[in-house]
């Protein structure tokens, strides 16, 4: 790998950083209702809309507002929350915070479960492990996370088993055990719905280098099938469920939103949504771009990965 | 329906206790004997704060903390009557035109300063701004100036006679700031807020929870109760329900219809219910076909089963309404006879008005609450029979905001219950009506309103809100098929905390929680 393939990458995540604003911002041009509009709801008098709206300097032309917003963004400043007049960059950098907090947890589980499973399925191929596995997966590919996360509410936070709290998050510096108690649900939920992903993934790869030539050479110079297995099979199998984990962290990030708002889990997600319901959209932007980076440099580091794990590839 | 509540017995009680308030000796000694101060309070809101400004403040989750963190001059009690907040006490001239308030001299902000009458006559400079684009600043009267009268008395003239001033001050908006911040750095109080609140704040996480903590020297000796109080959003009702019956809150201060059977029936939790004055209309604009036609319009109110509807889209929790927004949790209400359903005779007025073959004709309804278009379908139904072929057109609230509201001819509207008659008429049927939707422009019933506005006398200003209300009734700018009561549901060991109707009030420096509370 060489310095430029990097430089090369980091400008492309430059690019789409600055397309995923310009596309946010020309689509909020297009929906009804401005923020000013939104925050004086049903209260609105004319006066009252005119001298909002140009004290949020929205009766500007679009492109000054944009070009506005990019200055500010380039300086470091990602401006004022048009809905609660608090700073962006704190606001979402702390729901950002929130948020990878549910997905570290989740991805070490996911890792932690979904992988041994998923060399257990293959390689006991038709067995009642893989079977048991297969069924689980296909609940957890097609059970809709809103689904499973208001089961899962219903169940283990409704009033006869209150295991867990409804929702709502304290933060761990607080009480350490509270905030674990309060990330529970969130974490089970995407747990099982990444579980599916990835263990499903490590074992159709798994059942295929099982039948490769080198595992069978392997198996014949005389290895144990467990060193076979987690020496020379898993590693190769690997390859595609590293992409599939790459793409999953963006999906924590981005495509909590649903999971989030269920548990009215303060992270990202829901602070975008808050931000599309009121027309924010200094701190829209803000999420997006987030977002946008956050699948970028994970797949990124998917790739830094392959190369790792698979000397035959070069990035040039 | 019968109602288990007695409205009459229950703004006895209330009034009695604003007759007891004013005289604190006995109320401490009341309360010494069975209040114990001190524990934790925590409320639900299924709809977050995000404004902290209480000037800018325009949801009732916002007016809770305004109401927490600020003190206004007077404040709504349940029977809609004003009572003292940092002004104690309040006179005017003969007229109504100019009114004298007696400030507390030991109200201090959060800052440490004390509050004066410099305070008050900045904050409401502030205010009247149109600059500021405060949502509701134009709900306070035709209040021309305010001045003070030395250090602890302010001086409040209006354009025209006005006999509800001070009850308008109760407006949730109208908080006394500290003349240092009103006229220097107003935005900071986007972040940090200075009030002379019962509470003040110990922690604000937008979106998640703001936790506010007793103010020591708050100006009520003894009050508040409570040694803090936590107030938790949950991004829908079912959130916040789930928090109540899980026992993670204490109060909920709004619960939907559909919910609350369920939530008022489960253990150790008391359903709370009062009928208010917020209401649904059906918005007709009077100046375009077919409702500039008054047959059409009154044609259309022979279509509504008012009780049914009350049934229907308040699920009982409701009271019937006779087209007027006016209805017996306000002060003035003339009791008249519902009218009936009769969709012969609203035919036969259609024919007359020359739509002998009925009409076709769409009515939009926002998403949001979602009983609007529940009231809309049933509407649809009701009218069919008496000549009307309604298509009912559901639109997110947004779009609606920006495009139907006041702008279209024929839709939904949804509004909160006002503290005075005079406020809701002139802010939606009066000529000069902020929200002039219907564009009915009457000027019989604006001169009715005016009088009623400029009249201190109770007998002449039921007289004259009573010909404003059967004026409304023959002429039915707006359908107003149904009244929804005011639903919340507490834990039980919850004391003192008493709905007030319209919704926007909720005095929780007088809440306590009884000894077996887990938060204590």
């Amino acid at each position: 790998m060489s310095a430029t393939f990097l430089l090369r990458r980091i400008a492309y995540l430059a690019l789409t950083a600055l397309l995923v604003s310009l596309i946010v911002f020309s689509v909020t041009q297009l929906l009804p209702a401005n923020a000013a509009t939104m925050i004086l709801g049903e209260y609105a008098t004319d006066e009252a809309l005119t001298a909002l709206n140009a004290k949020l300097g929205l009766d500007d032309p679009a492109l000054v507002q944009y070009g506005r917003w990019l200055g500010g963004v380039l300086q470091g400043d990602f401006g004022t929350s048009l809905r609660t007049g608090q700073p962006v960059g704190p606001t979402i950098l702390d729901a950002l915070g929130r948020s990878a907090i549910l997905a570290v947890f989740s991805l070490l589980l996911v890792c932690v479960i979904a992988i041994p499973l998923g060399v257990i399925a293959g390689s006991r191929r038709g067995g009642p492990a893989d079977l048991g596995l297969s069924v689980v997966s296909y609940l957890g590919v097609s059970l809709p996370e809103f689904v499973l996360a208001t089961l899962l509410l219903a169940w283990l936070a409704g009033p006869a088993i209150g295991m867990f709290p409804a929702s709502g998050y304290t933060p761990f510096s607080e009480d350490f055990g509270d905030a674990l108690h309060h990330i529970a649900l969130p974490v089970i939920t995407l747990t099982i719905i990444l579980i599916a992903h990835i263990s499903r993934m490590v074992r159709s790869e798994m059942v295929d280098t099982l039948q490769s030539d080198f595992v069978r050479a392997a198996r014949l110079r005389g290895l144990s099938k467990r060193q076979v297995i987690y020496g020379h099979a898993l590693r190769n199998s690997m390859l595609p469920a590293i992409t599939v984990i790459a793409l999953d962290v963006g999906y924590l990030i981005g495509g909590v939103i649903v999971v989030e708002e269920v548990f009215a889990f303060p992270g990202i997600g829901r602070q975008l949504i808050l931000a599309i319901q009121n027309r924010d959209l200094p701190m829209l932007q803000a999420g997006a771009l987030i977002m946008a980076l956050t699948y970028a440099l994970a797949n990124l580091m998917a790739d830094l990965a392959y190369a790792a794990l698979d000397k035959r590839i070069q990035f040039k | 329906m019968t109602s288990p509540f007695n409205r009459r017995g229950f703004l006895k009680a209330t009034a009695a206790g604003a007759t007891l308030a004013t005289m604190p000796g006995l109320v401490q000694m009341a309360q010494a004997q069975n209040i114990q101060p001190g524990g934790t309070l925590r409320l639900a809101l299924n709809i977050t704060p995000s404004v902290l400004n209480p000037m800018l403040s325009r949801l009732n989750s916002e007016y809770l903390l305004g109401e927490l963190l600020y003190s206004g001059l007077t404040v709504l009690a349940p029977d809609m009557s004003a009572q003292p907040d940092l002004a104690t006490e309040w006179s005017a001239n003969e007229d109504a035109t100019e009114w004298r308030f007696t400030l507390r001299e030991n109200a201090v902000f959060s800052n440490g300063q004390p509050v004066t009458s410099a305070d008050v006559a900045a904050s409401f400079a502030k205010l009247l701004d149109p600059a500021t684009a405060a949502p509701g600043s134009r709900n306070l009267g035709p209040i021309s100036e305010v001045v003070a009268d030395g250090d602890f008395a302010v001086i409040i003239r209006t354009a025209s006679p006005y006999a509800d001033l001070p009850v308008a001050l109760t407006y949730p908006t109208a908080k006394i700031l500290p003349a240092s911040i009103v006229e220097g750095d107003f935005d900071s109080l986007m972040q940090t807020p200075v009030g002379s609140g019962p509470f003040r704040m110990a922690e604000y996480r937008p979106d998640d929870v703001a936790i506010v903590e007793r103010n020591p020297d708050y100006f009520i000796e003894g009050q508040p109760y409570l040694d803090r109080v936590e107030v938790k959003s949950f991004p829908d009702a079912a959130g916040a329900a789930a928090a109540m019956l899980a026992g993670e809150v204490d109060i909920l201060t709004e619960i939907q219809p559909t919910d609350y059977a369920r939530i008022a029936d489960s253990d150790g939790v008391t359903g709370l219910r009062s009928p208010s004055g917020r209401f649904l209309d059906v918005v007709m604009d009077c100046t375009v076909e077919p409702f500039n036609n008054p047959k059409v319009r009154e044609a259309l109110s022979y279509c509504v089963d008012r009780e049914a509807m009350v049934e229907l889209v308040a699920e009982g929790y409701g009271t019937p309404g006779n087209d007027s927004p006016v209805n017996s949790a306000y002060r003035y209400n003339d009791d008249a006879p519902l009218k009936s359903y009769d969709p012969e005779r609203a035919k036969t007025l259609l024919a007359e008005a020359g739509y002998p073959d009925g009409i076709e004709i769409e009515l939009i309804a926002s998403t949001r609450p979602g009983y609007r278009s529940a009231m809309a379908v049933v509407l649809r139904e009701m009218a069919r029979p008496g000549g009307f072929d309604i298509s009912v057109q559901t639109m997110d609230h947004p779009s609606y905001l920006d495009q139907v509201w006041k702008k279209g001819k024929f839709y939904v509207g949804f509004y909160n219950m006002q503290p005075t008659e005079g406020t809701i008429f002139n802010l939606l049927f009066t000529s000069g009506a902020n929200w002039n939707e219907t564009r009915w422009n009457n000027a019989e019933f604006d001169q009715l309103v005016l009088e009623a506005d400029q009249t201190t006398d109770e007998a002449t200003r039921a007289d004259l809100y009573a010909q404003a209300q059967k004026l409304m009734r023959d002429e039915v700018p707006a359908l107003v098929p149904c009244f929804f009561d005011l639903l919340g549901a507490q834990a039980d060991y919850v004391e003192n905390y008493v709905q007030n109707p319209r919704g926007a009030n909720y005095a929780l420096h007088t809440v306590a929680l009884a000894a077996d509370a887990p938060t204590r």
